[in-house]
C-alpha cells in the first residue's frame, strides 16, 4: 500500500519534472556530433499520460527522475553525466555486431545520473538500465531509446546499495551481439557476465579447435606412452 | 573340471538358451512335435502413463480486445480468435501511426513513424501517400548468457526452431517484460501481411536491425527496377542493388498499378533468408472512395478492418500464410552466437538440395495453436474472400472439407468470371497466391453445412509436426454455432490436453490414451526375455573362448 502511494507520487512527480531534465540535456546537445551522423536533439514535449513515458520523432524516455530520492538516500551525493554512442561502428571486438562507446560505468550511490544516447546507426536502439528499485522505477527499468541518428536524454537517481545493473539494448538480439554494458554503483557487487572487453561469455563457444573424437585420440595416445615408455626403460635400447 | 566339460556344458547352455524367436523353422516344428507348444507367458503391461500439464487452450481476452470496437473513428471488427489481433495497433494501421491520438499510439505498442500517411493526391478522401517502416528480428535465436533460445516464438508447445521476420517499428523491449523470455505478441512469424491502395504512392523504409545483411524484394508487387534517384530498388544484391547492411537502412518506392495478393521477401542469400522467415504477403487492394486501408495485418489471418472493395464483395477476409521449415536450416541460428560462424554454416556447410522440411505452418503457427488463431470463422449464407500464399519450399495441396471454394485469381491476376474453377483442393507451388471466394451457402456443393471443417495440406506430411501428427499446417473453417464465448472450437472428439503438451510432440506421450485407458500405450520392456538372450550370448562366448583353450592346447 505505501509502496503504492509512493509509486504514484514518484510518477507524478516525474511527469512534472522530466521536461526540466529533458531541458537540461538539450543544453549540451548542442556541440555534439559524430563521425557518421549530424546528431540532433529535439526537447521532448511533456506526456500528460500517467505513465512516466514520453515518446517523440527521436526516441522516448521512460521512468525518468531527476528529483525524488530513493528511500535509503538522504541526498543526491553528485551529478553525474554520461554521454554513451552506439551502434555498429562501436562493436567492440570479432563476432559482435552493435556496441556502445562505453560497455562499462561507475557512479556513486545515491548520485543523480543523466544518460546522452547518441544513436549513431539507421535503426533504433536502446540504453535501459536493470534491477531499479521498483517503487520508483515501475518494472525496475529506466529506459532511453533513440531512433537513426537522434540522441536522447534522461535522468535518474540510484540507491545507495553496492550493486552492479545491467544495461543493455532490448532489441532482439542487439544485446547478444555486444549492446551488453553494466552500471557499477558504489564500486559495484561484480562484474556481470558476457560484457564486451570486460568479462567473459557464460555459455562457451566449442573454441578449443579440437572435436572430442581428437581429444580422446589425444588421450589414448598418452596413455599408450605411459605403458610403453617404463617398458623400453627397463629393457634398454 | 577340465576345459573340455567346461566347453561341452557352454555349448550345452548355448543350445537350450537360443530364444525362439531366433530357432529355425525345422528346429521350431520338431520341437513343437517333441513337446507341444510353450505355456502361456504373460506379454509385459503396458507403460504407466506420464503425468503432463497441458497448456491453457485459449488464453482469457482479459483487454476486450476481440469485440467490435471503434477506436478514433476506425471500425474494428470482432474477432472471434483465442488471439485477438492489438485494436489499438489495427487503427494506427489504418489510421497512420502519425494521425492516432497518443494514447491509442501507446496502447499500440507502436513507434509514432511506424506508418505515417500522408496527402490524399486524387481527392477522394483516403491518404496516398504511404510511408511504413519495417526493421528485422531475431525469434528463438542465441544467447551467450542462456541455453534456452531467446525473444521465444514457439510455433506449437515446445517447438522453436529459429527465425527471422520483418517486423512493425515497435517502441521498447522485444520480449513481454523483463522477466520473461517470450516475444511481445506483435514480433512474430510471419512476416507481417502489407495491404496497401492501387495508385498510392508508398514507401517502405528497411531499417535494418539485424545483424545480417538484407533487402526487400516486391514479387509480383508493381514497382520500377531502380527509383527515381537512379538507386536499386527491386531488392536483389546481384543485379540491382548491394545489400542493408546490419545498422543501415533502405528505402524503396512503389506506386502499383495493379491489384492482387502479391508477396515480398528478402532476396540475400534467398534459399536461406527466405526460408528463414523473412517473407510476407503483400496485397494490393482496388482503389476506391475513402478507403483506407489497414497498411499491417499481423500474424495474418482475419483482416478486421477490410478495405471498401472487400467490404462491397464480402463478409469478411482472411489472409492465409502457408511456410514450411526445415529445423537443420533454422537450428543454426541456436547453434552458435557469433555471426561468423553462423554465416559459415548457413552459407558453406547447410546444403538445402539436402533439405527434408520437417515444421509445416499456416500465419506462423503449427496446429493446435493454429486453433488459437488461425481459425476461418463463418456464419452460413456468407462469402468469405481467402487470400492463400505458399511462402513454402515445397508444393502446398490446400484442402477445405466440407467447402468447394472457387478460385477467383491466380499470382493476384483475376480469372475471368467464365474460366473460374472451384475444386476442395488447391494445388499452390512455391511463392504462389491464389485468391479465394468461399461462399457458405449449405446447397451440397459449396458447402455442406455448419461445422467444424478441417483446412489443411493433403499432402500428409503437412499435416504434422516433425512427423508427429496432428500438427503441421491444420485449422479449419468453423461456423459461430460450432465456436464457444472464448472463441475455442467446440470439438465433439478428441480431448486436446495432449496436443497442449510438450511432450507429446517430442513423441513421449501415448495417442489415444486419454479414451481407450493403456490399450494402445507401448508395452514395458521385459527383462525376462533380456535376461534370456542375454545368458545365450555369455554362452555363445564363453563356447567360443573354451573352445580355443582346447585348440590351443592340443597343439
Ligand atoms: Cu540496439
Ligand atoms: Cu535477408
Amino acid at each position: 500500500m505505501i509502496a503504492a502511494v509512493l509509486l504514484a507520487a514518484a510518477m507524478a512527480t516525474s511527469d512534472g519534472q522530466t521536461t526540466d531534465a529533458m531541458d537540461a540535456g538539450h543544453g549540451h546537445m548542442h556541440h555534439m556530433s559524430s563521425p557518421t551522423h549530424q546528431v540532433e536533439s529535439h526537447q521532448m514535449e511533456p506526456s500528460h499520460h500517467h505513465h512516466a513515458h514520453q515518446m517523440n520523432a527521436d526516441g522516448m524516455v521512460m521512468n525518468a527522475n531527476d528529483s525524488v530520492l530513493p528511500r535509503d538516500c538522504q541526498e543526491i551525493s553528485e551529478d553525474v553525466s554520461f554521454e554513451i554512442m552506439a551502434g555498429t561502428e562501436f562493436a567492440h571486438g570479432p563476432g559482435d555486431t552493435f556496441g556502445m562507446s562505453q560497455h562499462n560505468l561507475e557512479a556513486q550511490p545515491c548520485s543523480r545520473i543523466t544518460v546522452t544516447f547518441m544513436n549513431h546507426d539507421d535503426i533504433r536502439h536502446q540504453w535501459m538500465v536493470h534491477g531499479l528499485p521498483r517503487y520508483l522505477y515501475p518494472g525496475g527499468m529506466f529506459h532511453l531509446e533513440a531512433n537513426g541518428g537522434a540522441a536522447i536524454t534522461g535522468t535518474f537517481i540510484v540507491p545507495s546499495d553496492r550493486k552492479t545493473y545491467l544495461v543493455h539494448c532490448d532489441m532482439s538480439q542487439h544485446m547478444e551481439k555486444g549492446m551488453k554494458a553494466q552500471l557499477k554503483v558504489g564500486g559495484g557487487d561484480g562484474d556481470l557476465w558476457s560484457i564486451p572487453g570486460i568479462s567473459e561469455n557464460y555459455i562457451h563457444a566449442n573454441d578449443s579447435g579440437l572435436t572430442i573424437g581428437q581429444a580422446l585420440g589425444a588421450a589414448l595416445l598418452a596413455f599408450v606412452v605411459v605403458l610403453v615408455v617404463p617398458r623400453w626403460r627397463r629393457k634398454g635400447p | 573340471m577340465s576345459r573340455r566339460s567346461l566347453f561341452v556344458v557352454s555349448l550345452i547352455l548355448t543350445v537350450l538358451l537360443t530364444p525362439p524367436a531366433w530357432h529355425p523353422e525345422p528346429v521350431r516344428i520338431q520341437l513343437a512335435r517333441w513337446f507341444g507348444p510353450g505355456t502361456y507367458v504373460s506379454p509385459p503391461p503396458s507403460l504407466p502413463s506420464a503425468a503432463f500439464e497441458p497448456e491453457t487452450f485459449c488464453p482469457a481476452d482479459l483487454a476486450g480486445w476481440r469485440s467490435s470496437q471503434t477506436i478514433g473513428d476506425v471500425t474494428i471488427r470482432a474477432s472471434r480468435s483465442c488471439e485477438p489481433d492489438n485494436p489499438f495497433a489495427v487503427a494506427a494501421f489504418v489510421r497512420g501511426t502519425n494521425n492516432v491520438a497518443e494514447g491509442v499510439l501507446q496502447q499500440s505498442g507502436l513507434t509514432p513513424d511506424a506508418v505515417t500517411k500522408g496527402e490524399d493526391l486524387d481527392g477522394d478522401g483516403d491518404p496516398d501517400v504511404i510511408h511504413l517502416r519495417l526493421e528485422v528480428a531475431e525469434l528463438n535465436g542465441a544467447s551467450p548468457d542462456n541455453t534456452e533460445p531467446v525473444v521465444q516464438f514457439p510455433i506449437a508447445p515446445g517447438v522453436k526452431p529459429g527465425f527471422w521476420v520483418f517486423a512493425p517499428k515497435m517502441a521498447g523491449m522485444a520480449t513481454e517484460n523483463f522477466e520473461s523470455l517470450r516475444a511481445r505478441p506483435m514480433l512474430r512469424l510471419p512476416s507481417p501481411v502489407i495491404r496497401v491502395e492501387q495508385g498510392d504512392r508508398i514507401e517502405i523504409t528497411l531499417e535494418n536491425s539485424h545483424y545480417m545483411p538484407h533487402t526487400i524484394h516486391f514479387h509480383g508487387v508493381d514497382h520500377p527496377f531502380v527509383d527515381e534517384s537512379g538507386e536499386g530498388n527491386d531488392g536483389v544484391p546481384i543485379a540491382s542493388e548491394m545489400p542493408v547492411m546490419p545498422g543501415r537502412d533502405r528505402t524503396y518506392n512503389l506506386t502499383p498499378r495493379q491489384a492482387g495478393t502479391m508477396f515480398y521477401h528478402c532476396h540475400v542469400q534467398p534459399h536461406l533468408h527466405i526460408m528463414m522467415g523473412l517473407q510476407g504477403m503483400f496485397v494490393v487492394e482496388e482503389n476506391a472512395p475513402d478507403n483506407w486501408v489497414q497498411t499491417l495485418n499481423v500474424g495474418g489471418g482475419q483482416v478486421r478492418a477490410p478495405s471498401k472493395g472487400v467490404q462491397e464483395e464480402y463478409d469478411r477476409e482472411y489472409d492465409l500464410h502457408y511456410f514450411d521449415i526445415d529445423t537443420e536450416l533454422n537450428e543454426i541460428i541456436q547453434s552458435s552466437n557469433d555471426p561468423r560462424v553462423i554465416t559459415d554454416e548457413m552459407h558453406n556447410r547447410y546444403d538445402i538440395t539436402d533439405a527434408t522440411f520437417d515444421l509445416f505452418t499456416v500465419n506462423g503457427r503449427s496446429f493446435p495453436y493454429t486453433f488459437r488463431e488461425s481459425l476461418v470463422s463463418v456464419e452460413p449464407d456468407e462469402r468469405v474472400r481467402l487470400r492463400v500464399l505458399n511462402g513454402g519450399s515445397g508444393p502446398l495441396a490446400l484442402h477445405t472439407h466440407g467447402h468447394k471454394p472457387t478460385i477467383t485469381a491466380f499470382d493476384g491476376v483475376p480469372v475471368p468470371t467464365p474460366a473460374r474453377i472451384t475444386r476442395d483442393v488447391f494445388m499452390l507451388s512455391s511463392a504462389q497466391r491464389v485468391d479465394l471466394t468461399l461462399d457458405t451457402t449449405n446447397d451440397g456443393l459449396h458447402s455442406f453445412g455448419s461445422g467444424i471443417w478441417l483446412m489443411h495440406d493433403h499432402q500428409q506430411k503437412g499435416t504434422t509436426t516433425d512427423g508427429i501428427g496432428p500438427g503441421g499446417n491444420i485449422s479449419a473453417i468453423v461456423y459461430g454455432d460450432y465456436q464457444g464465448e472464448d472463441g475455442w472450437p467446440l470439438t465433439q472428439g478428441m480431448p486436446y490436453d495432449l496436443f497442449f503438451t510438450e511432450a507429446y510432440y517430442k513423441g513421449l506421450l501415448p495417442l489415444w490414451e486419454a479414451y481407450a485407458g493403456d490399450s494402445f500405450s507401448p508395452p514395458a520392456p521385459a527383462s525376462r526375455f533380456h535376461l534370456r538372450t542375454l545368458a545365450f550370448a555369455l554362452a555363445v562366448g564363453a563356447t567360443l573362448g573354451f573352445g580355443l583353450l582346447l585348440l590351443r592346447g592340443r597343439t
